[in-house]
């Protein structure tokens, strides 16, 4: 057991602040969510250059072999700085996903132009009925001579309106298929959708989209734990997002209450509002730990990944939104105002709540699993075999 | 970074856990169960000590110059998880877990080669001496007087809250030596024979209706020069040694899970109209909850472990933070598991120890002692610091 970050680790989280305080002010992010895009193709090629895009994948596909603890740590950042940039959706969820179920043809098509910059994948996998039961999707994969054509709505697509690349699930043969399609197959029908957070998705309509067997990503019952996997790889990125956005407006709040004079003194002097920034101080804590747990736990076997990473969705939602709500009442009207990034962290925590699965959901997917004496009985050291 | 855990300590752990299994008896763990209070009563813990004592395993935190098992934090986590897990009695209290630190650290040769032996055999048991009716959270205002005569400190004043001083044989206190220049520097730390003449101790029952405080009141109480540790003005040094030791290796995470396990026992059992509280989804969001606050607890003390093990410090935002989870998870429980007895809360079985009675079945057992520790759980917030000084802790931190 050892919880301390390797210098290296430090370091990349370091120099992550340092890029991103340079190239995303809160002015510049105004203008980027004002935009059309929603996100800025230059820091996008920053990524690149620092290596980001090939962060978590093996060195065999090009990438740098790093692990969950790297990506939590760039996360945490981007929360912070408030990245619009799909890292998440097109990296971790998309990306992830395909290294793991993809062929090596799959791989390289699809992972060394990511890594390079110039392409960004998304997961088309939600629609709007699907809710905490993953398998739930009505998309049709129907056989057409070699290959396949598909039929119905995704919701929501993460990083999807940026993309080129699509990875869409159907229901094949009562199965659920991954299917690899370009954003601009005929038949594919992409709508723009503004999130909460500022950031942009798509919903997909597919009527009869094209497909050829080499695009066929995976069939056969292997594909729907592999994409319970990556939710939940990308669940706990999020968690990390979320502690950096907690930290921010910890930060901001603890600035402004020391510059704001009223009644003829900074508000930091008075207790009443001391002790709710200390607060605020312990659910930051609590939050980190909890995202910890998650991000060491994403390759574990699924009963430990699933106590690890719901529990800590669970335990940072509620965190986060005492967190979010005492930033916006400490900084009063001002708080309230577009005018100052608290709200856009408020926001984007507010995005993170309702991300793969809700608070209560997740809360629910924790529970099921604690209920089990031994599991709740049985602290978070694990023997090596567990892997 | 991971969290697994390595051959070595496997082995270790199987070892604690066959050492549990044959030495910690029923008996044992129904009083430890029935037992309302933080600290086990003193029969039942100095009957678990002497056979914790015999393994070599009584203070898991000392050195092996002073009798201890010279264990690693991780070997100290993983037997704290055990213990816990397994029900043990309580006894590492002010004795092998506060006096004997300090004692190790600034003591004279004389006083570790005197005490530490006798706090590992259970010979003597100390009381803690720090708050006054006057002085609690703000600790550096106590006047208990100790004016030096010759060879000898004469002691005058009164201590509170000490724990089973009643039944203790020494109390380590904190005492005023001068009343000039910072109050903190006018403290020194004394070691006291509760058997010196001019000693009185009076009983204070708390809501839990369990006897564990006291007050001691010195009447001009001479206690040697001797029983000095460090200098005269140094108490406060000392005192802030004693907490500033803890961070990084103190565990409640084993405790905690302890409870909450009781707890699910408890909601699955079929209540007498037939339900069960764990399939009641307000209960179970509850549950659950508390359940993630534990995970993060368990992880915050990981975290500071392994800080520790690095050769760092925890940080005193990390530490009182887990300082105010432990206790509001303790008290979430005990609330939770007493919201289950229904019109039962209402029965009060006055008798102490409880464990006195004639048994019955696990459950009813259970059910009468949830109500003395939701009220027992309380006091988490207030003692070693209340949680507003820990709020107030933080703050400093963050504002500075």
């Amino acid at each position: 057991m050892d919880l301390n970050y390797s210098p290296e680790q430090l370091m990349l989280k370091e120099s992550a602040a340092r890029f991103l305080s340079e190239v995303s002010s809160f002015e510049f992010r105004r203008q980027i969510i004002a935009s059309e895009a929603g996100m800025d193709e230059e820091v996008w090629r920053g990524f690149a250059e620092l290596g980001w895009l090939a962060l978590p994948f093996a060195e065999e596909n090009g990438g740098l072999g790093c692990g969950p603890v790297e990506i939590s740590l760039l996360m945490e950042e981007m929360g912070k700085a408030l990245v619009t940039e799909p890292f998440l959706a097109s990296v971790v969820l998309a990306g992830g996903l395909l290294e793991r179920v993809g062929s090596a043809e799959q791989r390289e098509r699809v992972l060394t132009p990511l890594i390079a910059g110039m392409s960004r994948p998304a997961l088309a996998h939600m629609e709007r009925e699907t809710g905490s039961d993953l398998g739930c999707i009505a998309t049709q994969a129907v056989r057409d001579g070699n290959g396949y054509r598909l039929y119905g709505r995704k919701a929501l697509v993460l990083g999807g309106a940026s993309s080129d690349t699509f990875l869409v699930t159907a229901r094949l043969d009562n199965e659920i298929a991954l299917f690899l399609l370009p954003a601009g197959a005929e038949g594919l029908a992409r709508k723009t959708v503004r999130l909460v957070d500022g950031s942009r998705a798509c919903d997909l309509m597919l009527d009869s989209v094209r497909v050829d067997e080499q695009d066929l990503v995976s069939a056969r019952g292997g594909v729907l734990p592999e994409i319970e996997a990556a939710y939940d790889r990308a669940t706990a990125a999020l968690a990390a997002d979320a502690v950096g956005c907690m930290d921010a407006l910890l930060a901001a709040t603890i600035t402004y209450t020391k510059q704001r004079v009223q009644f003829g003194q900074p508000l930091a002097n008075f207790q009443a509002l001391q002790h709710r920034m200390a607060e605020m101080a312990v659910k930051c804590e609590e939050a980190r730990a909890s995202a910890l747990l998650a991000t060491l736990s994403v390759d574990a076997p699924r009963t430990i990944r699933i106590r690890a990473v719901s529990g800590a969705k669970a335990k940072v939602g509620r965190a986060s939104r005492h967190v979010a709500q005492e930033a916006i009442q400490l900084h009063g009207a001002m708080g309230y105002s577009e005018e100052m990034p608290v709200g856009s962290w408020f926001r984007r925590l507010y995005a993170f709540e309702n991300s793969f699965g809700s608070t209560a959901e997740h809360l629910a997917r924790y529970g099921a699993i604690v209920r089990d004496p031994a599991v709740l009985a049985g602290g978070l050291l694990r023997e090596p075999e567990a892997y | 970074m991971d969290l697994l855990l390595t051959q070595e300590e496997i082995a270790f752990r199987d070892e604690v856990r066959a050492f549990l299994e044959a030495e910690l008896d029923h008996d044992l763990r129904r009083a430890e169960r029935l037992n309302p209070s933080f600290v086990a009563y003193p029969e039942v813990g100095r009957k678990w000590q002497a056979k914790v004592a015999k393994k070599g395993w009584a203070a898991p935190a000392w050195p092996k110059e002073h009798g201890g098992p010279g264990w690693t934090l991780a070997q100290r986590y993983i037997f704290d998880q055990e213990c816990e897990r397994a029900g043990e009695p309580n006894f590492r209290g002010a004795s092998i877990k506060m006096i004997a630190p300090v004692l190790m650290r600034y003591g004279t040769e004389e006083q570790k080669r005197f005490y530490l032996p006798r706090i590992l055999s259970g010979e003597d048991l100390w009381a803690q001496g720090y708050s006054e009716p006057g002085s609690g959270s703000d600790l550096a205002s106590l006047k208990t007087k100790a004016m030096r005569d010759g060879d000898h400190y004469v002691v005058n004043g009164s201590k509170i809250w000490s724990t089973l001083a009643h039944h203790s044989t020494r109390m380590f206190a904190l005492v005023r030596t001068s009343d000039t220049g910072k109050k903190q520097e006018g403290i020194t730390f004394l070691l006291i024979d509760l058997s010196l003449p001019g000693i009185s101790i009076r009983p204070i029952r708390s809501i839990c209706g369990t006897h564990e405080f006291n007050q001691v009141f010195f009447d001009d109480v001479r206690v040697p020069v001797a029983d000095r540790v460090g200098e005269e003005g140094q108490g406060w040094e000392i005192a802030k040694y004693l907490l500033e030791f803890e961070r990084g290796g103190s565990f409640a995470g084993g405790a905690l899970r302890a409870l909450h396990s009781r707890l699910l026992k408890l909601a699955s059992e079929p209540l007498p109209d037939g339900r069960r509280m764990i399939d009641d989804p307000v209960f179970a969001v509850r549950f659950a909850e508390i359940a993630t606050d534990i995970d993060a607890n368990d992880m915050l003390e990981l975290t500071a472990m392994s800080k520790v093990q690095a050769g760092g410090n925890p940080g005193s935002v990390p530490s009182s933070t887990m300082k105010i989870l432990r206790s509001r998870i303790r008290q979430a429980i005990a609330e939770l598991a007493a919201s289950i007895l229904g019109r039962d809360a209402l029965r009060w079985e006055e008798h102490r120890p409880l464990h006195e009675l004639p048994e019955e079945p696990e459950i009813e057992e259970e059910r009468k002692v949830a109500s003395a520790l939701y009220f027992n759980s309380r006091s988490q917030s207030i003692f070693g610091g209340s949680n507003e000084i820990q709020l107030e802790i933080i703050a400093r931190t963050l504002l500075r």
